[in-house]
Order: C-alpha cells, then structure tokens, then sequence
C-alpha cells in the first residue's frame, strides 16, 4: 500500500485507491510526514506555473466568499453512520488489494493486463458501489473464510442490489479459484469465480436482497456451474 | 518562495477568523499561481477559470482547518487546486476519451513555459534544475501525472513500463526532488 504514497501526493490515483490511501495513512504517522514532506515538493513544481488570471475571477471569488460559510476548524465527523463510512473504505481498500494481491502470482505481462482491468472496473463500478453501500435500509452481514479472511454482504431490498466483498488472506493454490454463490430456496446460482492468483473482489449482484444466502466456495478455474465442494463461507442473509 | 511563506500564513490566520479583506490580499497573491497551475493541467482556458474559482472559494471555506504543523499554506493551497484540476480533468476525458494522443502529444515538452506567464525566474530556474536532476524516468512520471493529471496505469501506459516501476519512480522521483528543492534553497 505504502508504494502508492509517490502516485497519491501526485493525485495519479482514482478515487478507491485513494480512499485506501488515506486509511492508510490515518494509521501510519511516518508516511504522513512523508506526504506531508512531498507535498511542499509538488507545490514548488505548481509554483512555476503562474498565469495572470481573468480579472472577472476576483470579483466572482471575492463575491463567492461573502455568501460562504466556513467550515469550523475541527472537521466534524459526517453524519453517516460511522459503519458505511468503514464499508467504503473497505469496499476500496478490497479493489486496491485486488489489483495488487493478484500480482504476485502472475507474471509481469499479465499482471499488468490485470491490474488495468482491475482499475478499469474499479471505476465503473465505484459510483454504483457507493450508491447501494448509501441505501438507507442497507444490511450488512460478514461471516470469516475457513481458508482464511473474510467475506462481506451488503445487502438493500430499496436499490434490489447488494454488494458482495471477498477479502481472503490468501489466493487458493494454482489452478484454483474462489467463487460466489447466491443460495435462493437452496438453490445456488453463481455469482462470479475470481481469477487464479487472486484473493479479493467487490461484486455487485442485482436483485440480491431475493436470495437466502450467500456461499463461497474454492472450485477449479475457472468456475464451476454448481458448488463442488465445502462451503469455505455460508452467509445468512 | 516568490512571496515571503509567513506573509501567507499570516494571510491565512486571519482568513481563518472570517477576515475578508485579509482573502482579497490572499487572493492577490495566490490566485496567479492557481490559476496557472489549474490552467496547465486543464488546458482550457475558459474551464481553468471555472475550477480556479472552486479552488480558491474551498481555501476560503476550508481556512480554519489548514494546520501549520503539516506543511505550508502555499503547500495546502496547491493540494487542493492539484486535486480539483485533475478531477475535472478526468471527467472531461471519460467524456472524450482523449487520454494517450493527448498525452505522448505533450510527452516531449513536460513542463515548456505558457506563452502569457509571467515568468517567475528564480524559482522556474531551481525548480527545472532540479527536475533535470532527475532521471527520465523519474521525471516523466512525475511530469505526467503532475502537470497532466494522468493515473499511474495512465503513465504506465504512456511510458510503456511496468506498473510498480512508475510508482516507485514517482516516489523516488519527489524524494530526489524534495531532496534537491532544500538543498539547492540558495543556489
């Protein structure tokens, strides 16, 4: 994670990444100090770059203000229970890992193929992540891996979606994938196998909050069509 | 520094009070460099402008947070305008997905000068000498992502290089810089 602090400070990152970033940060006073030190760095790149600005900009700024209140000087925590804040950051915290976990078993010309794609999704899915982690009758059950981890159901009969977020310790040995299952009337339908190497992912199901429960299971890649083996995880919804 | 840091700090204290008239003497001295830098990495006029005035009505609001233990207003102030440039930057490029031409496009001149700038010599001249301290490499990711608000896997891309060595440049590369930039402070 600490890797990021160069492309962060330089705002190379997307949003999730960046979330991640800065939980990180809130539990590491060194790498603050280093953005910190990077910043006064990157403001000297900014200060080569003046511009005389149009003169309307004054009076649009200048009037802007008289009609802006100040934020007090203590930010105040958002009113957001403090749990979704969590799942946001651990929702983002899950893609950036993704992208990065992934990497170790593959080798260098797939791994970045991978970690591209990785992103790319990341940012299509973010805004809907968010959207349905915000749902005000959200429920959110998270039950621990056998092999190691855990797994997380976010779950809103308002936006008839939920979130599925699998954050394993580990990738399964080669050859072998995780893979998600929503169980409706003991029937289990899949929800998506991972990549081989890869030991998180964010998942968005449609129409969720219909199953039962959600079920994983560690199968050959790249999937199976039903579970073939033990329940690494079973979630009650 | 152009502007002495503790004329700004002493600026930024008393915005933080609400003090208007100590904005308009702040905005004298910061909005060209805002401007300027929103400016280079938008690329558009018209947009600069707009951003720009989001940037500097935030340092208005925001004021009574900036902590003098975490580095300097002129630091806080370009973090803010950094983030709201690129931010619309890459909105307007999910839009039109101009990214790469546009990019190697500029790849050649990472950091030219701007035709109407007005030119800050002393520290333009520290600041390039440090940035050909650097190596290619280093330079390029950090000119890349800083000045034309790409992603890492953007300059990765561009750069055709591997993913972990363009963030690990970009952190090497602000290390040497920051190194550089307090060392060489009376070159």
């Amino acid at each position: 994670m600490h890797a990021l602090v160069g492309a962060y400070v330089l705002d190379a990152v997307d949003d999730l990444e960046r979330a991640a970033f800065e939980r990180h940060l809130r539990e590491c006073a060194a790498c603050r100090a280093e953005v910190d030190e990077f910043r006064e760095a990157a403001a000297r790149l900014a200060d080569t770059t003046w511009s005389v600005p149009p003169p309307a900009l004054r009076a649009n700024v200048l009037d802007a203000i008289t009609t802006t209140r100040q934020d007090p000087a203590v930010p105040v925590r958002a009113v957001t229970p403090k749990r979704r804040f969590h799942l946001v950051a651990a929702a983002a915290a899950v893609v950036a890992a993704a992208g990065v976990g992934a990497a170790v078993y593959a080798i260098q010309d797939q791994r970045v193929r991978q970690e591209r794609a990785v992103a790319e999704a990341a940012r299509a899915s973010e805004a809907r992540v968010r959207a349905i982690l915000a749902a005000p009758d959200l429920q959110v059950r998270e039950q621990t891996l056998t092999s190691g981890g855990r797994v997380t159901v976010a779950s809103s009969k308002l936006t008839d979606a939920g979130v599925i977020m699998l954050a394993a310790t580990s990738a399964p040995g080669e050859g072998r994938v995780y893979q998600l299952w929503t169980i409706r009337d003991d029937d289990p339908a899949s929800a998506g196998a991972l990549g081989e190497g890869q030991a998180a992912t964010v998942r968005i199901v449609q129409g969720l909050p219909a199953s039962s429960a959600v079920g994983v299971t560690i199968e050959n890649a790249p999937g199976a069509t039903t579970p073939t083996t033990p329940l690494d995880a079973l979630v009650q919804l | 520094m152009v502007t002495p840091v503790l004329d700004i700090e002493a600026l930024l204290a008393r915005v933080a009070r609400g003090d208007e008239k100590a904005f308009a003497r702040l905005y004298d001295v910061v909005a060209p460099r805002v401007f300027g830098l929103v400016r280079r990495v938008l690329r558009d006029v018209s947009q600069a402008e707009e951003v720009a005035q989001e940037v500097l009505v935030e340092v208005w609001r925001r004021a009574p947070q900036f902590d003098p233990g975490r580095g300097t207003p002129t630091a806080w102030i370009f973090t803010i305008a950094h983030r709201r440039a690129v931010d619309r930057a890459r909105s307007e490029r999910a839009a039109a997905d101009r990214t790469v031409r546009a990019g190697i496009a500029a790849v050649d001149t990472p950091y030219d000068a701007v035709a109407d700038e007005v030119a800050v010599r002393l520290e333009r001249r520290q600041v390039r000498h440090c940035l050909d301290e650097l190596t290619g490499l280093q330079r390029q990711a950090v000119t890349l992502a800083y000045f034309q608000g790409h992603t890492y896997p953007q300059v990765a891309e561009l750069l055709g290089a591997p993913l972990p060595t363009i963030k690990s440049r970009m952190r090497d590369g602000l290390a040497r810089l920051r190194d550089c930039l307090t060392t060489g402070a009376t070159a």
